[in-house]
């Protein structure tokens, strides 16, 4: 069927060509016969364009011999002739989109060559277009994107005229890089892209020798301006009324470093030389590094710089290693001019004249200067400002007298080092280095603190007894210097701030650890002025400061600094119900992102959730905000103290995924108490099934078809987010909405059930109802002694609340469930089943119950058996096991009910396996309801969780049940307390 | 000339997806496709009426930039809606659109207006992805859906309009800031009298698209 088709295709497409050679040959009677656009024809040469238009780009899909047509009559001319008749702009829009159109859909190399052939595009790329109109200006630079589009190292030629030195594509592309219209200028930074990425030698040459200097000159100083702007902005921020700008203009500056970054990585060896020299001597120095001197002016500009890092991280610029001293002579012979200049033509002219270098004079200086000193007047003294009154004198000395003497060579080392480094730019910290190496060899002796300002007022800044506004721009620096790949490792080294993928390390800059804890000790205390988005990036500093891969070299005296244990008096909620939630929501919603894109952290720390600013980028506000602070501080402290100290988390979070039961899971059930039901869902789908209540969550289960006793898990959901409720006009019903919490957020938590379960009889309903109500506060109970413990709070007299004095010991063994999950569901070898709780050796609960008795508990100390080894799901149950047995025995309104649920555990699987006969129904008989109705509806409330010891009259009373009806007696109590109705073998128990 | 505003629309989503298609469909109804030519644009703009306010959309097709962080970052910056493109032809086009709507939701202005787009809906017979998949996509992400066709040009008008419907939508809510152009909307300039005669590009389409196109076969 293939090749026929391919004929018939064929034979179309040699139909469509005669049409279209057909109307090729009329169309340019058309073009030749209307010359002169006019009112009368304008409609019909536009229709024209864009029907030779489309017939060219069938020819490109079907047959080239369209375009021997169209270049032998020379149809561009016709173009070029029609627009420069001032045709008006709907002539003109329409001729851009349909070139655009044209270039856009050429796919064949050939095609394109003929298109370009001529020089018309140059020709038309050239034309004064006007500008002022958007909708023109907006086709205009598509067009030249398009064909920016197109180039490589062949095309290029039809653009860049090496003898005529002209470069139409590029130059006029460039000319609007400051375009008040965003998408324009976007436009041309694609267009400057593209052209770079282009690898042809005559070409970058032309581009660097003809053209970088003015539009990186011009460039530079439109981002410089945008970046005073920035400033201006923070400057005058009166009560945070400035954000909504000031996140433009950081959102804007975020372009420009990445622009900058993309220029970069394209790795055009040549014209990265001068882009950096450019930003080095006219941004960065002057604007960025020069105005640190001056502390506070700096912030805004110091975490700009922070913001750079991680945005020209990818800077892969080892073709700069190749640099030589020679490089840095002439960089340190040109510091003079190391200023703030606006470029003295505007970048048109420049091109035009091509100067090689513009005359930079210093007509007006619109640099950090000005801004800065009336900026110190009105802050005053900053605690950072003595230490910098001398760095300002070797400072001022070196820009005003403009010598190169060795002090200022080594305030340029520092200063970059500091600073720029963070620029991240490894051009700028190659320079350095070989700089830093002259300078050190040259003054025979290592730099001193002395002679560090920078440096020191980078770590003066770390220190926040006041607040953290400063700090968390010296933490966001240091982090980014630390991560960007570009940054010589060496380098870091000689700071000893260790690159956060440093193999090895000995020894740590201790100035700097002990800066950072106590930032953690300040976070701590109650009235610390530290916000956790500094928290967090000074514990993420520690680790990476003093963890190497062979483990935490912290010294002890350091690690006994950090401060774990937090005043419980932070918790002010901690009395109430939501405390619980609140712990376990705060615990998921942990990590801060883009925390240096957010404009907000430029502005003075505030307090107010008023301002919009996110909950870890401000300091709380009430106590709900205090209470979860302190959460999140506890997190991460503890977090980092584990960390430094080789420690695995063993408590958290409380809840873990893996142990908890999940749908498809087996359950060994015998001994549980269950109850039946009918459980309809919203959609009024209905099944029957069996709920049971264990220590955190309650399920529903089907008997397994598999093992006699066992039930398959066809839902588990957490006890602790469940609402149950009544049916108003159905005594025997019961609403149940559980909710899965929110996992970010930006989700909501959404219900995974919400169904009306229906039981037998109201009496199974209010069973059910206060079993489940019970089990929640169970659950949240137990949560809640684990968080005390964890956290140190003082413990409500709760012995009999959880039962930690109950002899647990002799629970151990009477789990409530055992459960399998799918992987093991065949393996019946009791070996295996005892495997999975053989590990109790340790009572659980107890750990936590010694915890919480000691006085002074550490919680990192204790060890944690519900969560601890891989039978964890064992201890978990374990625990609720011990702990839930006490209530029974104490509190419970009946005391009977301990007697009901024993069933001899021990024995169950000799009976499982003796009456084992898996054709018959499983477990729906009741088997001992005769025997005590009553008693079993009065106890039931715990009994499922609570395994009581075993007593002998008890497993009396059991043994006589069996015979009476059941296959096995691992249908016990529970099961018949909970028996349906609905079961066929109610009938055999009337 | 004359706009009440002007909303800046981006066209993202995998290469193949049709993007440029559904572009040039909407700016310009005499491209039709004939001949099974595919043609495409990446700029576009036309004049649409909403509650009887002039709207001009621009249109910005995103392809082929995608190599440099700096520009995707930008335009998504500067747009009031995005109109995010998959095949429903091609599941994979449809698996990636996760990692477009995070980059959009990223670096885009939270009231940006997204809406999803299956497109190729004429091929009926090839698809790959079910409709229902599409919307639950788009409800779960809180975005608006639509199945369309660049080559019969089925709700492709549908779909920008009603991106920009939203939009508007939002301006009369004082979600967005019109004064405030980094949102990818403009207030357009005072309205000269009687300009309305020469310059509706869209009106203009409609009426000779169909005649056109006949012509030109």
């Amino acid at each position: 069927p293939f090749p026929r088709e391919m004929g018939w295709c064929h034979t179309l497409a040699a139909g469509t060509l005669l049409i279209f050679s057909f109307s090729c040959r009329y169309m340019y009677h058309v073009l030749t016969k209307n010359t002169t656009v006019t009112d009368h024809n304008r409609n019909l040469l536009v229709e024209t364009i864009r029907s030779i238009t489309q017939i060219l780009i069938w020819g490109d899909q079907n047959d080239s011999s369209v375009f021997d047509f169209f270049l032998e009559k020379n149809m561009f001319v016709f173009f070029l002739n029609i627009l420069r008749q001032k045709s008006g702009r709907y002539v003109c829009v329409q001729l851009l989109q349909t070139l655009n159109i044209l270039f856009e859909n050429i796919s064949h190399e050939t095609s394109l060559y003929y298109l370009l052939s001529n020089n018309y595009v140059n020709s038309i790329i050239v034309h004064k277009f006007d500008f002022s109109d958007e909708e023109i200006m907006a086709y205009y630079i598509s067009f030249l994107k398009t064909l920016s589009l197109k180039l490589n190292n062949h095309t290029v030629h039809f653009f860049y005229n090496e003898h005529t030195n002209d470069f139409a594509l590029y130059t006029e592309a460039i000319k609007f890089f400051n375009h008040p219209e965003s998408m324009v200028r976007i436009a041309v930074r694609t267009i400057t892209l593209n052209v770079y990425k282009v690898d042809n030698q005559p070409m970058l040459h032309y581009i660097r020798d003809k053209t970088a200097v003015p539009y990186f000159s011009n460039l530079v100083w439109f981002i410089g301006s945008h970046v005073i702007e920035l400033d201006n902005c923070v400057q005058t921020d009166e009560e945070h009324r400035n954000r909504g700008k000031l996140s433009d203009l950081v959102a804007e500056h975020l372009d420009h470093l990445h622009y900058l970054n993309d220029i970069l990585i394209i790795n055009c060896e040549f014209l990265n030389e001068v882009l950096t020299d450019h930003l080095l001597n006219r941004l960065f120095l002057p604007l960025y590094v020069y105005s640190l001197v001056n502390q506070d002016k700096s912030c805004s500009i110091r975490d700009k710089c922070s913001f750079l890092s991680p945005v020209i991280l990818n800077g892969d610029l080892s073709v700069f290693s190749s640099k030589s001293e020679q490089d840095v002579q002439k960089n340190s012979a040109k510091s003079s001019i190391r200023c703030f200049i606006k470029p003295t033509e505007t970048l048109e002219r420049s091109l035009e004249i091509n100067k090689h270098k513009g005359k930079k004079r210093l007509q007006k200086r619109p640099n950090y200067k000005n801004v800065g000193e009336e900026e110190e007047e009105e802050r005053g003294p900053e605690d950072v400002q003595e230490d910098l009154d001398k760095a300002k004198g070797t400072e001022c000395s070196s820009k005003g007298v403009k010598t190169s003497g060795e002090s200022e060579e080594i305030e340029m080392v520092i200063m970059e080092r500091c600073k720029l480094s963070e620029l991240s730019i490894s051009a700028v910290t190659e320079q350095n280095t070989t700089d830093e190496e002259k300078s050190a060899a040259a003054s025979g002796s290592e730099i001193s603190n002395w002679n560090r300002p920078f440096l020191d007022m980078v770590y003066k800044a770390v220190d926040c007894a006041e607040d953290d506004y400063y700090a968390l721009f010296v933490l966001c620096l240091l982090y980014a210097m630390s991560h960007n790949k570009g940054m010589d490792p060496f380098k870091l080294e000689r700071i000893q701030l260790p690159a956060y993928h440093a193999e090895e390390k000995s020894s740590y800059n201790q100035v700097l650890a002990e800066r950072l804890i106590r930032i953690t000790n300040y976070a701590a205390q109650p009235d610390g002025k530290i916000r956790l988005a500094t928290l967090e990036l000074g514990c993420l500093l520690l680790k990476q400061l003093v963890v190497s891969k062979s483990g935490s070299i912290i010294k002890d005296v350091h690690l006994a600094c950090l401060e774990v244990r937090i005043i419980s008096g932070l918790f002010f909620l901690k009395g109430e119900e939501i405390f619980l939630d609140m712990f376990e929501d705060e615990y998921r919603s942990m990590t801060i992102k883009y925390l240096m894109m957010d404009a907000s952290i430029l502005l003075p720390p505030t307090g107010t959730p008023l301002t919009g600013i996110d909950f870890v980028k401000r300091l709380p506000c009430g106590d709900v905000e205090r209470t979860r602070r302190a959460i999140r501080v506890f997190f991460m402290l503890r977090s980092l103290s584990l960390h430094l100290r080789d420690e695995p988390e063993t408590q958290l979070p409380l809840t873990r995924e893996e142990d908890l039961i999940k749908t498809d899971d087996v359950l060994d059930l015998n001994n549980s108490d269950l109850i039946a039901c009918t459980v309809i869902t919203k959609d009024g789908g209905q099944v029957q099934r069996f709920l049971a209540v264990d220590i955190y969550q309650m399920s529903l289960v089907e008997p397994d078809i598999a093992r006699l006793g066992w039930g398959v898990v066809k839902f588990a959901g957490l006890l602790q987010d469940m609402q149950v409720t009544g049916v108003e006009d159905d005594s025997r019903a019961l609403n149940i909405i559980i909710h899965k919490p929110a996992s970010s957020p930006h989700s909501k938590p959404f219900p995974i059930l919400q169904a009306t379960f229906v039981f037998s009889d109201h009496i199974r309903c209010i069973i059910a109802k206060q079993r489940l109500a019970k089990g929640r506060i169970q659950a949240r109970r137990m949560k809640m002694q684990r968080i005390a413990a964890l956290l140190d709070l003082p413990v409500q007299p709760s012995n009999e609340v959880m039962g930690f004095g109950h002899n647990a010991a002799s629970m151990s063994q009477h789990l409530p469930f055992r459960f399998y999950d799918q992987a093991r569901r065949n393996s019946n070898d009791p070996t295996v089943q005892r495997s999975v709780f053989a590990s109790v050796d340790k009572v659980p609960g107890f750990a936590v119950a010694q915890c919480i008795n000691q006085p002074n508990p550490s919680p990192l100390s204790s060890p944690s058996p519900p969560s601890s080894g891989s039978g964890s799901t064992g201890h978990c149950d374990s625990v609720t096991a011990s702990s839930a047995s006490t209530p029974s025995a104490t509190q419970s309104p009946s005391g009977t009910k301990s007697l009901h649920l024993a069933h001899n555990p021990v024995k169950n699987p000799e009976i499982e396996t003796a009456n084992l006969s898996p054709s018959l129904i499983p477990a729906q008989q009741p088997t001992i309801s005769l025997i005590s109705n009553d008693n079993t509806d009065a106890l039931s409330v715990e009994s499922l969780t609570l395994v009581p010891p075993v007593e002998p009259h008890s497993i009396h009373a059991f043994s006589c049940v069996p015979p009476s009806s059941l296959p096995s007696d691992n249908c016990t109590a529970t099961e018949e307390d909970g028996s349906c109705r609905s079961q066929p073998a109610d009938d055999d128990e009337q | 000339m004359s706009y009440a505003y002007l909303f800046k629309y981006i066209i993202i989503g995998d290469t193949g997806v049709g993007k440029s298609c559904l572009l040039l469909q909407f700016t310009d109804k005499r491209f039709q496709p004939v001949h099974d030519l595919t043609i495409g644009v990446e700029f576009g703009a036309r004049m649409i009426n909403i509650d009887n306010k002039q709207i001009k959309l621009q249109i910005w097709d995103t392809a082929g930039q995608e190599s440099f962080r700096s520009i995707t970052r930008s335009y998504y910056r500067g747009a009031a809606g995005a109109l995010l493109v998959y095949d429903i032809t091609r599941r994979e086009t449809f698996n990636h659109l996760t990692s477009w709507l995070e980059d959009a939701r990223q670096h885009s202005s939270s009231n940006m207006v997204i809406m999803l787009i299956g497109n190729k809906s004429d091929l009926e017979s090839r698809r790959d992805v079910r409709k229902e998949e599409g919307e639950s996509f788009a409800r779960e992400h809180g975005l608006v859906f639509m199945e369309t066709s660049a080559k019969t040009a089925a709700n492709v008008e549908e779909a920008f309009i009603n991106t920009a419907k939203e939009i508007y939508q939002k301006i009369q809510q004082g979600l967005f800031d019109v004064n405030n152009e980094a949102n990818g909307i403009k207030i357009g300039p005072q309205q000269p009298a009687g300009a309305s005669s020469g310059a509706g590009a869209g009106s203009r389409h409609g009426a000779q698209g169909s005649g056109d196109t006949s012509n030109c076969c």
